[in-house]
């Protein structure tokens, strides 16, 4: 599509008017800025839900798997309860707090992306 | 007065016809508002899409344009999260963002009902975009899809660090649809709070009755903060699934 455009900006600085040459121009402008932060960068209040989100599915999620587990032990007679919970739902906070990093990196990225904020170094070696 | 005092009020669930339509599993299977309302968002979607391209003309109208626009859109969403063998989920991803984005904006109209204001609908979208994913990941390349969960680290923090990456990839559903339905939960809730905010000043009388444009120019406000909501989480749904489907996908993940 941006080559599209561009065609049609090179036809007319051959034939066409100079409004249609500035116009061309300005397409091209946009289009390149629209490839760069192909993404709208976040609110504030939607980061806070994100942040938040991905905290209470980790804590609850954890504890979630961990219950379950405990609940088909117990079934088959293994009697866990309440051990398996308990240790996921600690496993179930790490992940939480991993997923809100890797939420934080990402919103990073796409703010530096825009150039609101410059960019963060990550000291994660990946 | 009873209704404005209970902001909750409008997420109840009831059945509109007094007999159920069928059993399952014998549980009593009702026609909800909620299952009224999904239709309705079925229809306008087919409706808006069918007018919008039954002209198919080559100078699109307004209503071609929002369709060819909103083609774009999820379009460009897909190829920059999943890159371009990801565009084979295009009709799932465009009916998730429709869908979702439908429920939102018809959800903001007075006496509607927000069908993504459930619990039960934005997990139930959430966990099949969950096992459509592990479904393609396996598709596709197999056991070692399950690399997805081993992060680059020595052997003995993998120990730690594989069921946290398990149990951080099974959460997700939870935090796509938490996120989702508590957004609207929120905004929809404010709302009713400020209108009965109106009405008990209004109801008070004398100089108070005035102050009660106060309440009403702030729910005007929150209502067009509602609208960008509604765009906003059905576009952060659609592009959650975009980039979980480019994971299977790609396998490239983001650690």
């Amino acid at each position: 599509m941006r080559t599209e455009i561009k065609a049609i900006g090179g036809a007319m600085s051959d034939t066409g008017p100079d409004d249609l040459k500035r116009l061309g121009a300005r397409l091209d402008e946009v289009q390149r800025k629209r490839a760069r932060g192909a993404r709208p960068a976040p609110s504030q209040v939607s980061i806070a839900y994100r942040f938040g989100a991905e905290m209470f599915a980790g804590v609850v999620g954890g504890g979630a798997i961990g219950w379950g587990l405990d609940w088909l032990f117990g079934r088959f007679g293994y009697p866990t309860k309440p051990w398996l919970m308990i240790v996921f739902v600690v496993l179930g906070t790490a992940a939480g707090i991993r997923n809100v990093m890797h939420a934080a990196k990402e919103i990073n990225e796409q703010m530096a992306a825009q150039g609101s904020v410059p960019a963060v170094k990550s000291d994660e070696e990946d | 007065m009873a209704a404005a005092m209970a902001p909750m009020e409008q997420f109840a669930v009831k059945p509109l016809v007094e007999h159920p339509l069928f059993h399952l599993f014998g549980h009593a299977i009702y026609f909800t508002n909620q299952a009224l309302w999904m239709f309705i968002v079925v229809g306008a979607i087919s409706a808006f899409m069918m007018a919008a391209v039954s002209k198919r003309s080559l100078v699109p109208s307004r209503l071609q344009s929002m369709a060819e626009i909103s083609y774009e859109f999820v379009n460009n969403m897909i190829n920059s999260a999943a890159g371009d063998e990801g565009l084979k989920f295009f009709p799932f991803v465009f009916t998730i963002f429709m869908f979702v984005l439908f429920c939102n904006v018809l959800g903001i109209l007075p006496g509607s009902f927000t069908v993504t204001s459930q619990i039960a609908v934005t997990f139930a979208l959430a966990a099949f975009i969950i096992l459509l994913v592990i479904a393609t990941g396996f598709m596709r390349h197999g056991i070692g899809f399950l690399k997805l969960f081993v992060p680059k680290a020595p052997f003995v923090l993998l120990l730690l660090l594989v069921p946290i990456e398990i149990i951080s990839f099974f959460t997700r559903p939870i935090s796509l649809s938490v996120r989702l339905f508590a957004n609207m939960l929120a905004g929809h809730t404010m709302l009713k709070v400020f209108a009965a905010f109106v009405i008990m000043l209004g109801g008070a009388g004398g100089i108070l009755a005035f102050l009660s444009i106060a309440p009403f120019a702030l729910i005007v406000a929150i209502t067009a903060l509602e609208l960008l909501v509604a765009f906003l989480q059905a576009y952060v749904f659609a592009i959650l699934t975009c980039i979980y489907l480019g994971e299977a996908i790609n396998l490239h993940d983001h650690h």
